[in-house]
Formats: C-alpha cells, sequence, structure tokens
C-alpha cells in the first residue's frame, strides 16, 4: 500500500488542519453543518483553482477578481437573452481576455505581478463601465431557480465547481498542455531549452485562471441575479489563501487540485462556520490572515528542518 | 570594412540606443505631466486655478507619502506591500482615539506612527526570513483588517474634537501642512535610499540578492529597514488623511492600496528591484492625482475614471517596461 501512504504523506498538513477545523466547529457550533461549506466552491473553490494553475506556471494573477465581477457584470446585462446563454458569453468573453493578457505578458516578457495590477485596476474600471456604476440586478427574477435544485448536497452549481476542479486536475497531470505548465514553473530556462513553447503555456495559464474566475464571478451573480461594480473584491485574498494554505507553492511547480480542494475546504469551513455562529466578516477575514500567515511559516520552517537534516547527513557523510 | 570594426560601430549604435532610451525614461514622466499641465490648462476653464492646484497637491500628499516610502520595499527587490489600505486605518483609528483622549494631537500622531512601525517591523521580520512578500503582506492586511473591525466592532470611530483636524487645516501662505510634510518626507526616504550605508544596502540587496548577501549584507536587516522607512511614511500619511476626514471605519480607502503600488510602478521604480527612487514614485502619485482632479473637473464620471486609470497604468508600465530592455540590452 505504498501510494496511499505516500498520497496522505504529501497531503498530511492540510488533512490534519481540516480535520482540527470541522471538529472544532463542530465542538463551538453543534448544529453546524460541514457538507453546506461546499456550496462555497462558486465562487471560491474555482477563483482558487484558477489562481493556483498560474502559480504552478510561477506566474501571478492578480486580475482574476476584477474578471469574476466583470463576468458577473456581463451575466447581468446580457441576462435579456436568457439566462445560461448570458452566463456563456460572459465565460468565453472574459476567457478570450485573459487568453490576451497571458499572451501579452509572454509577448512582453513582463513580470505577470506587475501587469495584472495593471489590469487589476483596468478590468475593474470596464466593469464600471459595464454596470453604469450602479449595482445593477436581472429583469426577470425567476429566472434564477434553475440553479435552486438539490441532488443529495449537491447543487447545480457545486457540481460545477466539482467538475471543473477535477477537469483540471486531470488536465494538468495528464496532458502535455499541463505538465508543461509545471515545468515552466519550476525550472524555466530549462524546460524552454527543452522545447516548452512559453508563449502557449502562458496563454493557457491565463486563460485558465481567467476562466475560472469568470465562471466564479457569472454563477454567482446568475444565482443572486445581480452584479456590483465592487463585487468580489475580497475574492483575491480569500482565494489567494485557499490555494497557499491548501500547499500550492508561490515559487510554482508544485500542487495539485487536490491541494486546491483542501485549502478551499479548510478555508470555507472555516468562514461558514464564523458566520454560522453569527460573527461578521471581518472575524473570518481575521481568521483567514492568520491561517495564511501560519501555513507560510510553518512550510518555512518545515523546509528549513528539512536543508538542516540533508547538511548533517552531508556532513556525517563527508567525516565517514 | 572589416568585422572587428562592425562590432565596434554596432556596439557604438547600441550604447547610443541606450542612452537615448534611459534619457527617455528618466524624463518621459515630468514630461508627461507638464504636457498634461499644459493641455489641460487651455481645454479645461477652471483648470488652472489655485483651488485645483490645491487639491491636486492635497490628494498626492497621501498617496506620495506612502508610495515614497515603499519605494524602499520596492528597491530591496521584496516587491511591494499589498496590506496598505488595512495598515492606514488602523493607524488612523489610533490618531483618533489616542488624539481624543489625551487632547493632544501630537501625542495621538505619535501613538499612530508607533503602531505603523511595530505592524511594519513585524512584516518586515517576517518577510526577512525569506517569505514572499506579498502573501505576508495580504496575510497581515488581513488580520489588522480583523483585528481593527473586531476592536470597533465595524462602527465609525469619529473625532471628539476638530481639534483633530489640525494637520490637515493649519496652512502656511495657503499651503496646506500636508503638501510640506509630503516634500519633507520626500526628501527624507530619498536621503536614506540614497546617501546612507542602509539605502546602499537596499540597492545593493534589490539588484543582486546572492551577491548582496555573500559581500555581508543582512538580507532580515535591510529587509527590516525598508519596512521602517515604510512604516514611518504609512503611519504620518494616515494621520494626514484622517486628520481630513475626522472619522475613520474599518472598510475606508479601499482603492488606497492599489493607487500607492500604481504611482511607485507608474513612477518608473523597477518591481525587480534596485532601480528607482521615492521621487520617481511621488511624481507617479502626482501624475495620477493631476489626470483624476482634470477628469473630476469635466464631468468623467467614477467608472470611466476608473477605467481611464486603469488604462494609463498599463500603457506606461508596459512602455516603462519595453524602455528598460531596450536600454539594458
Amino acid at each position: 500500500m505504498r501510494p496511499v501512504s505516500t498520497w496522505f504523506a504529501r497531503y498530511a498538513l492540510q488533512l490534519v488542519v481540516l480535520v482540527i477545523v470541522i471538529v472544532s466547529m463542530y465542538a463551538l457550533y453543534p448544529s453546524f453543518r460541514v457538507e453546506a461549506s461546499i456550496e462555497r466552491l462558486i465562487p471560491l473553490g474555482v477563483i482558487a483553482a484558477g489562481l493556483a494553475v498560474t502559480m504552478i506556471a510561477g506566474e501571478f494573477d492578480l486580475s482574476i477578481a476584477s474578471m469574476a465581477a466583470l463576468s458577473g457584470a456581463l451575466t447581468v446585462v446580457l441576462s435579456g437573452l436568457g439566462l445560461i446563454t448570458s452566463v456563456l458569453i460572459a465565460i468565453t468573453v472574459c476567457t478570450l481576455l485573459g487568453m490576451l493578457q497571458g499572451w501579452a505578458i509572454a509577448k512582453l516578457g513582463i513580470n505577470s505581478l506587475v501587469f495584472t495590477v495593471g489590469t487589476l485596476v483596468l478590468i475593474r474600471g470596464l466593469t464600471w463601465l459595464v454596470c453604469g456604476g450602479l449595482s445593477i440586478s436581472i429583469d426577470d427574477i425567476t429566472a434564477s431557480d434553475i440553479f435552486y435544485g438539490k441532488f443529495l448536497f449537491l447543487s447545480p452549481l457545486s457540481t460545477t465547481g466539482l467538475v471543473i476542479l477535477i477537469g483540471l486536475g486531470i488536465f494538468l497531470s495528464r496532458t502535455r498542455w499541463g505538465r508543461e505548465l509545471y515545468a515552466l514553473g519550476s525550472s524555466r530556462p530549462e524546460a524552454i531549452a527543452a522545447g516548452v513553447r512559453y508563449p502557449r503555456g502562458m496563454v493557457i495559464a491565463f486563460g485558465i485562471s481567467a476562466g475560472c474566475g469568470a465562471v466564479g464571478g457569472a454563477l454567482t451573480s446568475a444565482l443572486s441575479g445581480s452584479a456590483a461594480p465592487n463585487a468580489l473584491e475580497s475574492m483575491l485574498v480569500a482565494g489567494i489563501a485557499a490555494a497557499l494554505v491548501g500547499g500550492i507553492s508561490i515559487a510554482g511547480g508544485r500542487g495539485t487540485m487536490i491541494n486546491v480542494f483542501l485549502g478551499f475546504a479548510i478555508i470555507s469551513v472555516l468562514s461558514a462556520g464564523l458566520a454560522g455562529m453569527g460573527s461578521k466578516a471581518f472575524v473570518s477575514q481575521l481568521f483567514v490572515g492568520i491561517f495564511l500567515l501560519l501555513i507560510v511559516l510553518v512550510e518555512y520552517f518545515i523546509a528549513r528542518l528539512g536543508e538542516q537534516g540533508r547538511r548533517s547527513r552531508l556532513r556525517r557523510l563527508a567525516e565517514a | 570594412m572589416t568585422t572587428a570594426q562592425g562590432s565596434a560601430i554596432a556596439f557604438q549604435e547600441r550604447a547610443g540606443i541606450r542612452r537615448t532610451t534611459n534619457a527617455i525614461r528618466q524624463y518621459a514622466l515630468p514630461i508627461l505631466i507638464a504636457l498634461v499641465f499644459v493641455i489641460a490648462s487651455i481645454v479645461v476653464p477652471q483648470f488652472l486655478s489655485f483651488q485645483t492646484i490645491r487639491a491636486i497637491l492635497l490628494a498626492t500628499a497621501v498617496t506620495g507619502i506612502i508610495a515614497a516610502g515603499m519605494t524602499a520595499i520596492t528597491l530591496s527587490g521584496n516587491l511591494f506591500s499589498l496590506g496598505v489600505t488595512a495598515s492606514v486605518v488602523l493607524s488612523g483609528v489610533i490618531y483618533i482615539s489616542v488624539g481624543s483622549a489625551t487632547g493632544n494631537i501630537f501625542v495621538g500622531a505619535l501613538a499612530a506612527v508607533l503602531a505603523a512601525l511595530v505592524v511594519g517591523i513585524a512584516q518586515g521580520f517576517i518577510v526577512g526570513l525569506g517569505l514572499n512578500p506579498v502573501v505576508v503582506t495580504l496575510a497581515a492586511g488581513a488580520i489588522i483588517y480583523g483585528a481593527t473591525a473586531i476592536i470597533t466592532g465595524g462602527e465609525v470611530v469619529a473625532a471628539r474634537s476638530r481639534e483633530l483636524g489640525r494637520f490637515a487645516t493649519f496652512a502656511i501662505v495657503g499651503i496646506p501642512l500636508p503638501v510640506f510634510v509630503l516634500v519633507a518626507f520626500t526628501a527624507l526616504a530619498w536621503f536614506v535610499t540614497e546617501r546612507t550605508r542602509i539605502g546602499r544596502n537596499v540597492h545593493l540587496l534589490g539588484s543582486n540578492k546572492e551577491t548582496a548577501r555573500n559581500s555581508g549584507i543582512s538580507f532580515m536587516g535591510t529587509t527590516i529597514w525598508a519596512f521602517v522607512i515604510f512604516a514611518v511614511g504609512l503611519g504620518v500619511a494616515a494621520v494626514l488623511q484622517v486628520s481630513q476626514t475626522l472619522q475613520v471605519q474599518a472598510d475606508n480607502f479601499p482603492e488606497l492600496t492599489m493607487n500607492v503600488v500604481a504611482a511607485v510602478l507608474v513612477g518608473g521604480t523597477a518591481v525587480t528591484g534596485g532601480d528607482g527612487s521615492p521621487i520617481k514614485s511621488v511624481i507617479g502619485a502626482l501624475f495620477i492625482a493631476t489626470v483624476t482632479q482634470i477628469m473630476v473637473l469635466v464631468g468623467v464620471p467614477q467608472g470611466t475614471r476608473y477605467f481611464v486609470l486603469g488604462v494609463i497604468v498599463v500603457v506606461l508600465v508596459v512602455t516603462l517596461h519595453l524602455l528598460r530592455k531596450a536600454g539594458s540590452r
């Protein structure tokens, strides 16, 4: 049973944290229902997945929350065409914008953090223009009803979120284009020398990132029937927290969609539990921040201990 | 012509291009601001008034002071802090509470700067361990925001007397105090980053981390110093900001972090570190404030203003990047 034990070893830290969070939520708040947290796959889970894909490729997409807001605004504005159609159009438009962004980053050879700080403001501005500066809502308020059905604990939205995560997991681990993203993230010069096409990688990574953001934004707006120019701003921090708490490396080349799901689960159980206890949103912000900081510190010290162990082994070998 | 001569000529040509692009990069933004000023004063009738200039300078003051401080972090190769808003709110709350309790605005301001220093040094320490600055400052921002909101209950913290607004209303020859503070702090930040040993270490670390460490420069120490410069500016700016509004709430100033980062980037400080100056970042802030003020005067709605600002940031950042690439070839 070696593969199973290595699987557990790989995700041990996150699994332990998740169990602790779930147990403490039940202890503090007996009527807590853990399966309700899965509803937060839209938007948090998919946004974390989008951020994770760019992080794996060694880049950073700060514009993802703005992209989600734009997609939500487009969904509401175009809802006259039918809600499903408008959702699909919004997602397509935003994915194309993301691919354009990836192409620009590759062609300019610019640091993606710098470029996406600019597009964060730009796309938010576009959202303001699409909304006309106001909160807007769908004319036909019954249109959202199709999203409310439930099968076991899965709604249409959380199923979509799960399908996206699983699909991305297969794409990243089983396809050539997906594996190329890991190569670009872990050792870029070597990857390019070995024939990986850097511009294609960037177009794919930022296309997926924008697409994930767009799915999150479009479905959130479709469900609530409304969109606002400053919507989903807190999703950037929450998404980064989920991805990193799950164990995606910000240095690139490391992490899977299972990491994303675990990170998402930890953050959403925490926020759902705190919200259920009647705490305000800022309390969960505090805990998200603390978790993010703790997990990067713990990983840092684990890496440092590993390094020290390796050095002392080498020293012993040298002495022998 | 021999190949040696040919390559020598090619080298000279390249050197010429390098000089030109570097010159453009150095003076592009000041020239751009001057151009915008001239065009605006011809096209927009109310633009060339004392009132407008005063508004632009006031708007530049807060963003500019924080951007000047943040330049130290960017120069040291630690990208930027994404937790500006939360720290400004924290310092603002402390200024109002301590200032109201003691009745002394200087004690309040001192407490606000100290609070900014404490959270700044803590972040500098964690970044100094070698952790990613973007993640650390985002997390710290969320923690500070959450803590401030819990302590204040998410309510508005208002000043008990107008006395607390003295820092903003006090003016010398019609120019409000924040503008003088901006000039003084920028000069200080410039002096520290360009003329002291700390500044030299900051530059070296940003240009080449490995070489700097191998020549005995402490990454931890230098990073903490960069965060100290940033935190002092942030504390001072928070006092000036809150003096204008006389009240503060945890949800205030959501766009401040991005404005400061945009000012640093538009100013032309390299995000990879080692190249740039606090003065450039203040010019970046001045440019953004000028364009915003013109749009306000012309009556451009808020959504369009935000969009235009985004376009300007993207275009300028890309242009500066291309010029830097051409200049270093």
